[in-house]
């Protein structure tokens, strides 16, 4: 997983007294918040010069702002009896959304935030979907919601309709043995998957592609050339790289949008800015000579760059 | 000399429209960045999933700004690592991002009818949701793969974190703080103040 920042040691006993000196005064603060929101149920309830669906909205909006009191109370009761907390803690009262993006030591501060998962072609670093999970799920969990999107925006094609997922690459999240299942099940054969300390080959042997594609049990549904193809792709980290730098370079470093919903628009307009801005290089025939291998070999069309004539607007 | 003069007239005064599209070179970025968006379903998926969820709006008052425009707005945002306040500022002025946001024409008078709050942009990104976004994508990878200009066929999977931006400081940061700060106002004490160089 990536992470940024320097990992850093705090002050673990000044930390731990402190949070749980701080709790129990919440605590006592607030165990007021419970009979004012009876009373201002009743108040709403009872109020005449209120519309039924304005009423409605503020009985909801107190609903869902008592649930929230609830969940933060259950955590301080938690800390102040010296127990530890569930993975998806509560860090900002504002947003329950967010939670610690990396695994740490209790004695070392961690960073607050989310981590998006994305699917992208390797060759030009086009994003196909991405994903935005509420707290930090394991990394195998993105996987197929992921390929489920892909193969939406597939469906959504009319003119070309033999397009698939043959092959995909990952470093950590292809880890995982029932979800190399679950994929191969689908006929997508997954590489990058380092089963030695040596690195894949990019070119592998015909003995190797015969034992992939048994390995996979996909060798009537797969071609010899696919998985040539798809290990010439593989994983390489520095093409990884800079799509997410190109995507944190459009503002998807720092989320600034409130709640999960708002993180979702804003990672969502980044993707979409860097995809056009991709499909602009393909325009151009700006890209990598390893890109433009990639693309022959997969039988792309290349684009000249007076095609601009006319406008789409 | 003529066309400044028909700019600054644009600027200034009343008189007639300027096609966007003669004044924002072909070459431009903005402009070839803008071209690639497949806006007609875009739109057309967003107002259909604004008309499920939220009532129509009245006739009344001053007509809306396009949904386009808005979803234009909000994209061009990220791109140019505007604010809004920027990127609506930008609109006003900006023929390239008229031309990104499908203003065909412009009235050269002062009035600004294309203008857009910041907070009309900020309703209108309340509005959208995890859905539209998907969709949204989707779309846009499939245009992307109908024009034959990218291929689902092999693909890479990874994550990233994104850090929490103008988070709050909670109560405990606060006052770990503000102990800190207390205790060095209180006075050196002799033992671990610094020696005095000797003369």
């Amino acid at each position: 997983m990536r992470r940024f920042g320097r990992q850093c040691r705090g002050q673990g006993k000044v930390f731990v007294t402190l949070v749980r000196q701080t709790e129990t005064q919440l605590l006592t603060t607030g165990r007021q918040v419970g009979g004012l929101a009876q009373a201002a149920q009743a108040q709403v309830q009872s109020a005449g010069q209120l519309a039924e669906d304005q009423r409605i909205r503020l009985a909801t909006q107190l609903k869902v702002a008592l649930a929230a009191h609830q969940q933060i109370a259950t955590q301080s009761q938690r800390l102040t009896q010296g127990k530890s907390l569930s993975q998806c803690k509560i860090v900002n009262a504002y947003d329950p959304t967010i939670a610690p993006i990396c695994k740490g030591k209790s004695n070392c501060p961690t960073q607050f935030g989310r981590k998006p998962g994305l699917i992208a072609e390797p060759a030009s670093g086009f994003i196909f979907a991405f994903a935005l999970p509420v707290g930090n799920p394991a990394d195998p969990s993105y996987v197929v919601p992921l390929v489920d999107k892909v193969q939406h925006a597939i469906g959504q094609v009319a003119s070309r309709p033999t397009l698939a997922i043959h092959s995909l690459a990952g470093e950590l999240a292809l880890n995982d043995s029932k979800l190399r299942e679950t994929l191969h099940g689908r006929g997508i054969l997954t590489v990058g998957i380092p089963q030695t300390v040596e690195p894949l080959t990019p070119a592998p042997t015909p003995e190797e592609i015969r034992r992939m594609l048994h390995e996979a049990g996909l060798p009537h549904q797969r071609t010899p050339h696919q998985v040539q193809l798809a290990c010439a792709a593989g994983y390489s980290r520095p093409v990884v790289e800079s799509i997410i730098a190109s995507l944190l370079g459009r503002g998807a470093a720092r989320i600034t949008y409130k709640g999960q919903r708002g993180a979702i628009v804003q990672i969502g307009m980044a993707v979409m800015a860097h995809n056009a801005a991709t499909v602009r290089r393909i325009h151009q025939d700006r890209l990598s000579k390893r890109a433009q291998k990639f693309r022959r070999l997969l039988r792309l069309k290349r684009h000249k760059a007076n095609e601009f004539k006319d406008s789409k607007n | 000399m003529r066309m400044l003069r028909h700019l600054q007239y644009w600027l200034t005064g009343g008189g007639p429209h300027i096609r966007v599209a003669d004044f924002v070179p072909e070459t431009h970025p903005v402009r070839q960045w803008a071209d690639t968006f497949p806006w007609a379903g875009l739109v057309a998926a967003v107002e259909r999933s604004v008309a499920q969820r939220f009532p129509t709006p009245t006739a009344r008052g001053r007509a809306p700004v396009a949904t386009r425009v808005l979803l234009a707005l909000e994209l061009l945002k990220h791109e140019l690592h505007c604010s809004d306040e920027q990127i609506c500022s930008q609109l006003r002025t900006d023929l390239a991002v008229m031309y990104a946001c499908g203003i065909g024409e412009v009235q050269v008078d002062g009035s600004q009818g294309h203008f857009v709050l910041p907070e009309v942009l900020a309703q209108f990104r309340s509005r959208l949701d995890a859905a539209v976004m998907d969709e949204l994508l989707a779309l846009q990878a499939a245009a992307a793969m109908e024009a034959g200009l990218v291929s689902p066929a092999h693909l890479v999977v990874d994550t990233f974190p994104s850090e929490q931006g103008s988070q709050r400081v909670n109560d405990a940061a606060t006052l770990y703080k503000a102990k800190k700060k207390s205790s060095r106002s209180s006075g050196i004490s002799p033992i671990t103040a610094p020696p005095r160089a000797r003369r």
